[in-house]
């Protein structure tokens, strides 16, 4: 599994530029390290019986399991043991530090989880604005204060419920909102001051904003007072879920819309969480997730950038949204990795020691891609490691899925119990007590070590073509992710990597799988109030709001600057829809056909 | 030399994921087929048109939205309408056992499920199907 690396294995680890000299490092140590290789090491490996002090009554086996060991990832070798020796060149200052100080390994804050409550977050919203509306009534009563809107794969396609594309998805895996009632219905009776609430609309991000915005003065709240967020990354969308409408180029300008906007206008919103969730399922591995999310965070500054919106009042805002995978160690190294890997590519690039700039704040959405349809039951043990993984790397915020997702519609227990994990191990195995807890750990901090040092690899590859736009249009990404998505899926049928339950103590057992059945009723109720919206709204209001969204949407076509958010704010208030407006905007600026890289 | 087998492997809707389609096309191609994808956001027309116009011996479906009836009806419909009816269908997603029945009957050969491996999956197309790597 590990590829290319055996020669990197034997080498020492060390960062670029860095001196050493193998004589002079802990002299005392390395001969106590030979001398342990000499004395139990060797008696373990001795041929024959095992001797009388490393038995067991069962478990312990005469010879390691594998010749060699190495990451989830698949790119690192795992090596026996680790020792100060492996940190050689590795500075405690420079390059482990102290929290809330550069270049941030142990996290953004002195604090660490000491002054810090998990919020009770789900990712949810499903079939009608009525169903949604009563899921998160629900999950409010039950103490959740972090609601984030699931949309219907039409809505995120700018499609109204009833374009011929949405035929058989209205109210699939999200809500449908095609107008503002729409919206009003699915938040209905919830305090909206009071919770943080959001949505992963990405290249609707500049309609999402006008929603919400619309939605806090239909709610007579000062929507610049509510809390707010945007995932507003379509980078995600041409690399993972596949929700793109523009070419990226477009989809990147109005993004930094949404960006400008929201840091003019809106304190209280956060205006994007940059994903490489998706770009790790979807087969990217360890470092190019780490890599790779530093290339699309720079592209995305730098598109803010010239819309005259500084780092400084950017970054501060937004979130690198990553996931966390299986090997546990590995994970906690590589949010310590990014996080420092981030301080030193931004201070090289943007010129500055602003703290607010080289902090990165971190959100993960946990392994979904790993939890199995085959004993669903097994995926809460996961889940628990992928939140724990999370946790010990010192991250911001934890979403997860639930454990029965793969199979059927969560129900309301699922839910709640992977909204609460997070909050069982703050609370009763007391994780969060001390920060950075595995800091000085040698296997962590050699794997940080490893992990930044590759993540920058694959950064500069993505620099060096030009940056995360052309290395996307180019189709970079998508071979890298092809390229990784194959080989998971020889390691796993030829056996060399083990999945509990698909290729390892698999149980005979057909897999049951229940999928939320759409309800045909539903579809037609949403078109029916779609058609009431279109009949009953003042007709020239709506199409003047329309033309607005035109001239801004063809002066941007023809070069010049503009922000498209405000002329979206009055398309939604004059009751416009979703289609009609991504559906002029299609005209004018096109629509992205991705290439078949398999 | 034998002609190769021709696959089409399509997404019909909105649903983006991907990776099953990409993962299946590319086993297939390793095992000596050619292999059209058509990537997503593909209607039942477009995936039949396909089909004629790259006179195809099999036609692979992956559908994870849930809306596999209604595509695969479509599908095979428009292909009774264009005479290509017999070519092979096959699909794969996320697909509840209980709809299976209801698919074979409409005509499609076989539903890989999650957790199916790429080598069953191509030993069905060239054992059961008789569709080896030349024709």
């Amino acid at each position: 599994m590990a590829r290319k690396m055996k020669s990197k294995a034997v080498k020492k680890v060390t960062k670029p530029g860095r001196k050493t000299s193998t004589k002079s490092f802990r002299p005392e140590l390395a001969e106590a390290y030979k001398a342990w290789e000499k004395g139990p090491l060797r008696e373990r490996l001795a041929p024959g019986e095992i001797q009388p002090q490393f038995r067991c009554y069962s478990g312990v086996l005469k010879e390691e399991t594998k010749e060699e060991f190495c990451t989830g990832g698949g790119e690192l070798v795992v090596k026996r043991l680790y020792t100060p020796l492996d940190l050689e060149g590795t500075d405690p200052i420079q390059d482990i530090g102290f929290p809330g100080q550069f270049p941030f390994t142990r996290g953004r804050d002195p604090l660490g989880y000491r002054a810090f409550r998990w919020p009770l977050s789900f990712y949810s919203g499903y079939g009608s604005s009525e169903s949604a509306n009563e899921r998160y009534r629900a999950l409010y009563a039950a103490g959740s204060n972090h609601i984030i809107l699931a949309l219907d794969l039409p809505t995120q396609n700018g499609y109204d419920s009833d374009h011929p594309m949405a035929r058989g998805e209205v109210g699939k895996v999200g809500v449908a909102l095609c107008t503002i009632p729409d919206m009003e219905r699915v938040f209905n009776g919830l305090p909206l001051d009071r919770i943080h609430t959001g949505t992963v609309g990405n290249c609707i991000g500049p309609w999402a904003v006008a929603m919400f915005y619309t939605l806090g003065e239909r709610f007579e709240l000062d929507p610049a007072k509510m809390r707010v967020w945007i995932q507003n990354d379509p980078i995600k969308e041409y690399t993972g879920r596949g929700t793109y409408i523009f070419p990226p180029r477009v989809a990147v300008d109005l993004a930094s819309d949404v960006v400008e906007y929201i840091r003019k206008y809106l304190p209280g919103w956060e205006p994007q969480y940059n994903c490489t969730t998706t770009m790790r399922w979807g087969g990217c591995t360890t470092s190019q997730e780490i890599g790779f999310g530093v290339a699309n965070l720079v592209a995305y500054i730098e598109a803010a950038q010239k819309k005259g919106i500084p780092p400084e009042d950017f970054v501060p805002w937004i979130n690198l949204h990553m996931t966390a995978d299986n090997d546990f160690f590995e994970e906690v190294a590589k949010f310590r990795a990014v996080r420092r890997l981030w301080a030193r590519v931004a201070r090289e690039r943007f010129h500055t020691d602003d703290p607010r700039v080289l902090a990165l704040r971190l959100t993960i959405f946990t392994g979904g891609h790993r939890l199995t349809a085959q004993e669903p039951l097994n995926n809460i043990v996961r889940t628990t490691m992928h939140v724990l993984a999370s946790i010990l790397g010192g991250v911001e915020s934890i979403s997860t899925p639930a454990h029965d997702e793969a199979l059927a519609l969560p129900t309301f227990e699922s839910t709640r119990l992977s909204q609460i994990t997070k909050s069982i191990l703050h609370d009763e195995s007391l994780v969060g007590q001390t920060v950075d807890p595995l800091g000085g750990s040698y296997f962590v901090e050699s794997l940080t070590n490893q992990l930044e040092e590759k993540g920058r690899e694959c950064y500069e590859k993505v620099e060096a073509q030009g940056g995360a736009i052309v290395a996307l249009e180019k189709g970079y990404y998508l071979r890298e992710m092809a390229e990784g998505m194959y080989r998971y899926q020889k390691e796993v049928e030829s056996g060399q990597r083990s999945i509990i339950g698909v290729n390892k103590y698999v149980l005979e057992k057909e897999v049951p799988i229940k999928l939320f059945e759409g309800d045909a009723e539903a579809e037609r109720r949403q078109i029916e109030r779609l058609n009431k919206v279109r009949r009953e709204r003042d007709q020239s209001r709506a199409q003047k709001s329309l033309e607005k969204i035109r001239s801004i949407a063809e002066s941007k076509a023809a070069g010049r600057d503009g922000n498209i958010v405000p002329a979206m704010i009055e398309a939604v208030k004059a009751h416009a829809t979703v289609g009609e407006i991504f559906g002029l905007l299609r005209e004018i600026f096109g629509e992205y056909r991705p290439p078949t890289i398999i | 030399m034998a002609k190769k087998v021709r696959v089409l492997i399509a997404k019909p809707g909105l649903d983006g994921h991907e990776t099953g389609a990409k993962l299946v096309s590319r086993a297939l191609r390793d095992a000596g087929m050619e292999v059209i994808y058509t990537g997503p956001r593909q209607t039942p027309e477009m995936i039949v048109q396909a089909a004629v116009q790259e006179d195809v011996d099999l036609i692979g479906l992956s559908i994870l939205s849930g809306a596999h009836k209604e595509f695969a009806s479509r599908v095979i419909d428009l292909m009774k309408e264009r005479g290509v009816e017999n070519t092979p269908i096959v699909m794969g997603g996320i697909i509840p056992q209980e709809d299976v029945p209801a698919l074979k009957e409409m005509g499609v050969k076989a539903v890989f499920g999650p957790g199916t491996s790429t080598e069953d999956i191509v030993e069905f197309l060239q054992k059961r199907l008789d569709l080896p790597a030349g024709r």
